[in-house]
């Protein structure tokens, strides 16, 4: 119908022929320092660099670590708020209200405001932390703590996120099999376990499912925080694509690691979408 | 499920205040910090009260132009928004009509341009952009947003449109109206929530990002996001104009979350979760 198709063009032209030509860059050698040098075909030899270099390896190694920690985090205590703030008890739509604040602000501002309170010796959240007992902890400048920093900011932002949509899914259950399940003398714990967790499923799968594809994409707070530093401890796939691109200029390699990720997020968009249609026939 | 007990309620709420500190605390810093006079800036304990200065915002649009760039993100997200809402809403129309078992293939497709990282498409804009001389130019970002706030607005007016009863467009249509007069008529003013909400989801993504207009922007088009993140660079850490220029930043966001949480789900879930 003529109703797709602008749409379907648009999108065409400045999604997929970007990608088509990031395809056709990936199997050149295009050094954009040096403009007037041929772009020559290289055949596979950008991703035999690509896949065979630490740097790379280490980039996707990082990138799943962040998203497996962030990931876990965030579903533990983004289930555990959204248990609780939809109690039947005064206040609560104020509470979940406020704590989806985060959601809505720009990376960029959210690195921003880690980064003012992880700043060495002055940063307040060290200073905090001492009320605990806790020595001040070199956040963004030790390699053994960089990442946990990162971590720790997009947990901040994106815990909420886990809590909205379980909250959403949770005041939607039935109510009759907690009924049964409580006649039965369960405790709360058991309810949860084998009568509530089941009926979310479908949920924090899909969600879990955006936030990984999210994850995946993580840039901005990175850049902010530490710039894939010290060392290459927090350098995530975009940023050593980045690093590639605009660093050395090697856009070549730059584009055949982009291709390399992006057929990793195509396996797991596929995987988002197979679980989808399976709820909707279930 | 049961009323909890006085017990149970005061933890529910001792839990609750603990997580409102701690997710809060971050933005309290950030408004309280950019009224925050430099000298006692990082003062321990931190100073709680103090003479508000609006220095930091003074010099935020006198000694920068913050202003412009101000501007310039005003024009990329409205424009954005504007060409998102009317090329996503109209396909969105056909996808929740036409009875084909392709079409969730097609939806699915449009869906998947929204979630490919942007960093593998970057290099590609740059040569493409820097080609056609577009580059620091607010249509470049006005086209590349659209890349992900059309598949947005399609999964989002879908829903919408489905929620449209039929039987009302069919009796327009026995009325003798074309195709595009019921759309334009019957069911778009119906699905006109829809339409405000997709708008707001484009109008925040593209105001808060930030990548594409650090790559693809000089300092003609520069937007708000990449401005504040140069004071960090230039200045010698500012850190005052950083926190007033993130205040500037983070308003609609805020604005948005405080009148219309109640489509937030739908938003961010892409429709996944009602």
């Amino acid at each position: 119908m003529i109703f797709l198709l602008p749409a379907m063009l648009v999108l065409f032209l400045t999604t997929i022929y970007p990608m088509l030509y990031a395809g056709y860059l990936s199997f050149r050698s295009y050094d954009l320092a040096k403009p007037f040098v041929p772009r020559v075909f290289v055949g596979w030899s950008n991703y035999q660099q690509v896949l065979t270099s630490g740097d790379f390896l280490n980039a996707l190694s990082i990138t799943f670590q962040l998203m497996v920690i962030t990931l876990s985090i965030q579903l533990v205590v983004g289930v555990g708020l959204a248990l609780l703030v939809t109690q039947r008890l005064p206040g609560m739509g104020i509470a979940r209200t406020l704590l989806l604040i985060p959601m809505m602000i720009s990376p960029v501002i959210v690195g921003l405001v880690w980064l003012f309170l992880y700043f060495p010796e002055l940063g307040y959240l060290n200073y905090f932390l001492s009320f605990v007992g806790l020595d001040p902890i070199p956040w963004i400048t030790s390699p053994n703590w960089a990442l946990w920093a990162i971590a720790i900011a997009d947990i901040w932002q994106w815990t909420p996120f886990i809590m909205m949509g379980t909250a959403a899914a949770l005041t939607s259950l039935s109510p009759e099999p907690y009924e049964a399940a409580r006649i039965d003398g369960n405790t709360r714990w058991q309810v949860f376990r084998h009568v509530t967790l089941p009926q979310l499923k479908p949920v924090l799968v899909s969600l879990v499912f955006l936030r990984a594809i999210d994850a995946f994409k993580i840039y901005d707070i990175i850049f902010v925080l530490t710039k894939g530093g010290p060392g290459d401890s927090t350098e995530v796939l975009s940023l050593y694509i980045y690093r590639q691109s605009f660093t050395f200029w090697q856009m070549g390699v730059g584009a055949a690691a982009s291709f390399v990720s992006l057929i990793i997020i195509v396996v797991l968009i596929t995987l988002f979408f197979k679980s989808l249609n399976r709820d909707q026939t279930a | 499920m049961n009323k909890p007990s006085m017990q149970q309620a005061i933890l529910v709420y001792a839990l609750l205040g603990i997580a409102l500190i701690v997710f809060l605390t971050p933005i309290y810093l950030i408004a309280s910090s950019s009224v925050k006079p430099s000298p006692i800036m990082f003062q321990r304990p931190p100073a709680m009260l103090f003479e508000p200065t609006f220095e930091h915002y003074r010099d935020l649009f006198t000694m920068r132009p913050f202003g412009k760039f101000i501007m310039n993100s005003l024009m990329v997200a409205l424009g954005s928004t504007a060409f998102s809402v009317f090329f996503g809403s109209i396909a969105a129309y056909a996808i929740s009509r036409i009875k084909h078992k392709r079409m969730n293939d097609i939806a699915f497709w449009i869906l998947s341009m929204r979630m490919f990282p942007p960093i593998a498409v970057v290099v590609p804009y740059y040569i493409i952009f820097k080609t056609a001389g577009l580059l620091d130019t607010p249509l470049a970002l006005i086209i590349v947003y659209s890349t992900a706030n059309i598949p947005l607005t399609v999964w989002l007016m879908k829903g919408f449109f489905d929620e449209v009863p039929r039987a009302l467009e069919e009796a327009a249509a026995v009325d003798g109206h074309g195709l595009i007069s019921i759309f334009w008529r019957v069911t778009l003013p119906l699905a006109a929530p829809g339409l405000a909400v997709s708008a707001v989801f484009c109008f925040i993504f593209s105001w808060n990002e930030f990548l594409f207009a650090l790559m693809l922007t000089g300092s003609e088009a520069q937007t708000a996001t990449v401005a504040v993140m140069s004071f960090w660079s230039s200045d010698a850490v500012q850190w005052g104009r950083i926190m007033a220029g993130s205040f500037v930043i983070l308003i609609p966001g805020v604005v948005f979350v405080l009148t219309c949480q109640r489509w937030l789900v739908r938003g961010l879930t892409m429709g996944s979760v009602k």
